[in-house]
């Protein structure tokens, strides 16, 4: 009686996506780019999207403005048509009119990436709408993906590409790093591209596609889970495409696979579903439809933008953990009870330590050391405490995880006590090490002797609590 | 009479230009895809109460049959308890006097009779299409307090038999289905084998937008749908 319908194509569904690399590789990779409406005045947005180029691209740059012929030392064109070659990549910034038409001239010449920086488009009523209709008609008849419009573009470490018409002292670019950024805001990504230079977050890619006629996050997460540079993928979103969910919840199950993508949603509030005819319908919600998505596709979702960083940085340095059993050792009571309930908070566990382990560990410190779990080697503890008891804990194979937290206030502890935790996290890299300090100046110092060897630190329980989470990657964390 | 198939059902409710099936054509449709159903019965007048009686296991649920009525219970038109045929004579009486009542001139075509499934852990199982992820499905804690509660988990196309196990342990009461203060586990197959048969269901037919099992009845062995609700169109 129990019909099987079509069960053989829900088991190899997504056949044919995914075998080969998405062709964004222009986009990221070119090796010549046109900019139209480039400019040489200072302050314009054409000025800045060519000084960015010419800072770090080392392929050709086309600058395209019928006004100039010689200026800052480059030759201009006046159109695609007269460029030597067709450019593997066009950078369009000029009014949104005026696009339709070189798109098509970029289409004659063979070229097959525009990335269109110009508003005006969709997001600016009904002829914008049309505009953009007409543009992606163009775009298809020549084969041109397109990023954009109303974006600002890309963004590759590796090869200087840097479409951000952002000028270097109002957007410092970050250090190059394991991190690839995916968002749908502009100047959010603008913004925390900022604060991730200032932090020393390092990233190797990022993309903003704004309107996205054409690219959007699918086909950035299927491009950047092939791209071996980058380890961990984050995402801001505010909504798919309609009809996109498919494809997002195949490719991104296969990426999953292969490297952690941690999203954060903008636009939860639900819209009203009043009028809905089933239970179902009136529980739905967007919203609550693409948590669920989420987990289904093994995407950790952020609940804030710091949230994104926190869980980034520990999955770019870190590998998931076999469990989520964490021990603890501290050096101040205080921090360790709030990093105990943030840990619980997230469905992490702080088990007791076997009365084998405690036993062993009592005979090593004196008895105000408390050896339960955390660990609190209490204030006076110097960097061989900190030794014995990390050692001790993570050869005997009880903690999944380790958090070490290490107040440097106290004058015992010396800023080597970071290279004495790097290298027993490193010795034992099946176990996933995060580290605590709080303060300025020497915690600062430890912060930056341990996340030189790799190993994360966070500021606050709370989003070191974060971090763990993200490493113990489970679905039934919560 | 030849038992229709999945397109047939479906179809022949659309042609009569209905949004919503009858319950027995939402059983049938169910049964199709492996989602256990409660055992049921079309008595069309008096007289077919009798055949109903040996196919239909005892208590029985009437249920008045009407394409007007979408509130049944509303109209007096859903009598539940009903031990023999004895009983279900007076039913069908007490029910046709009642939606004539309470509904007058509502057309009604006979009385479905359903085996009155044993009472359960009450979940809830449902489908809606979309615009992003097309086919969704949902499980929660069902009953009445369903919308209360809010105590349900979602997953999308394209849905593994595994996603469905997965949703299961994706409410906050998910304990009550390992078993709580004395009460017994639940089928946690069972209940994840309706969830897989609503979302194939769902996913091969695109004219249903949405559908409600509420409740379901979940047991230490198996699971049973006590009420069906399918939105067509």
């Amino acid at each position: 009686m129990y019909k099987k319908p079509y069960i053989n194509q829900l088991i190899h569904c997504g056949c044919g996506i995914m075998n080969q690399r998405p062709d964004l590789e222009p986009f990221f990779n070119p090796s010549s780019i046109a900019i139209v409406g480039a400019s040489p005045k200072e302050g314009s947005l054409g000025r800045a999207i060519l000084d960015n180029l010419l800072l770090r691209y080392k392929g050709i740059i086309y600058p395209i403005n019928p006004k100039y012929k010689n200026e800052l030392g480059l030759t201009w064109y006046s159109s695609i048509s007269e460029l030597p070659e067709s450019p593997e990549l066009v950078i369009i910034a000029v009014r949104a009119d005026f696009v339709p038409r070189i798109l098509e001239e970029a289409g004659e010449t063979g070229c097959k990436a525009a990335i269109i920086i110009s508003g005006g488009f969709a997001e600016s009523g009904e002829r914008g709408q049309q505009l953009q209709e007409e543009a992606y008609r163009i775009a298809q008849k020549y084969g041109i993906r397109v990023v954009g419009p109303n974006c600002i573009g890309v963004y590759n470490a590796l090869t200087g590409v840097d479409t951000f018409f952002l000028p270097q002292e109002r957007m410092r670019r970050p250090p190059r790093g394991p991190i690839a950024i995916i968002s749908q805001s502009g100047a959010f990504l603008a913004s925390i591209m900022d604060w991730a230079a200032l932090e020393g977050i390092g990233i190797a890619k990022a993309v903003n596609f704004g309107n996205k006629m054409d690219v959007d996050e699918v086909d950035m997460l299927e491009y950047f889970g092939w791209d071996d540079d980058i380890r961990v993928i984050l995402m801001y979103i505010e909504g798919l495409k309609p009809g996109r969910g498919r494809d997002f919840i195949e490719i991104a199950k296969r990426v999953t696979a292969r490297k952690p993508v941690i999203l954060l949603k903008g636009g939860k509030t639900s819209r009203g579903a009043s009028a809905a005819a089933s239970h179902t319908a009136a529980l739905a919600g967007d919203y609550n439809v693409l948590k669920g998505a989420l987990k289904q596709a093994r995407i950790l979702e952020a609940d804030e933008v710091l949230d994104l960083f926190d869980m980034g940085k520990a999955l770019a340095n870190l590998r998931y953990s076999r469990g989520r059993r964490v021990a603890i050792v501290t050096n101040a009571g205080g921090p360790g009870v709030i990093m105990v309930d943030n840990l619980i908070k997230y469905k992490l566990e702080v088990p007791e330590l076997s009365k084998e382990l405690q036993e062993r560990l009592k005979s090593m410190f004196p008895p105000r050391v408390a050896v339960r779990n955390p660990v609190d080697l209490t204030g006076d503890a110097n960097n061989e405490a900190y030794e014995k008891a990390l050692t001790t804990i993570v050869e005997s194979g009880e903690a999944d995880i380790i958090v070490v937290i290490a107040l440097m206030q106290p004058p015992v502890l010396t800023v080597e006590l970071g290279d004495l935790i790097a290298d027993i996290a490193w010795k034992h890299h099946g176990i996933p090490f995060i580290v605590v300090t709080m303060g300025s100046e020497i915690a600062k110092k430890l912060e930056e002797r341990v996340e030189g060897r790799g190993i994360p630190v966070y500021n606050f329980p709370e989003r070191a609590a974060r971090a763990v989470y993200a490493v113990a990657h489970c679905s039934k964390c919560g | 009479m030849r038992e229709m198939d999945s397109t047939e059902i479906i179809d022949k409710a659309i042609s009569e230009g209905r949004s919503k099936l009858l319950e027995d054509e939402a059983y049938d449709l169910l049964s199709l895809y492996g989602v256990a159903v409660p055992d049921h019965c079309i008595a069309r007048n008096i007289e077919e109460l009798g055949s109903c009686a040996n196919k239909v296991r005892y208590p029985h649920v009437l249920k008045v049959m009407s394409p007007d009525i979408v509130h049944k219970s509303d109209v007096g038109g859903v009598i539940v308890g009903v031990k023999n045929i004895d009983e279900d004579i007076d039913a069908y009486k007490r029910i046709v006097e009642s939606v004539n009542k309470k509904a007058p001139g509502s057309r009604v075509t006979g009385v479905l009779v359903q085996h009155m499934v044993p009472q359960g852990l009450e979940v809830i199982v449902g489908g809606i299409r979309d615009r992003f992820f097309d086919t969704v499905v949902m499980f929660g804690l069902g009953g009445i307090l369903v919308e209360v509660l809010r105590d349900v988990s979602f997953r999308v196309s394209p849905l593994t038999y595994n996603d469905a196990i997965e949703m299961l342990d994706d409410i906050q009461a998910r304990k009550v289905l390992y078993g709580v203060r004395g009460m017994p586990p639940r089928d946690r197959n069972a209940l994840a084998k309706i969830i897989y048969g609503v979302y194939q269901l769902m996913d091969k037919h695109r004219n249903i937008k949405e559908i409600d099992l509420n409740p379901v009845m979940s047991y230490e062995r198996g699971a049973c749908v006590a009420d069906a609700r399918v939105i067509i169109g």
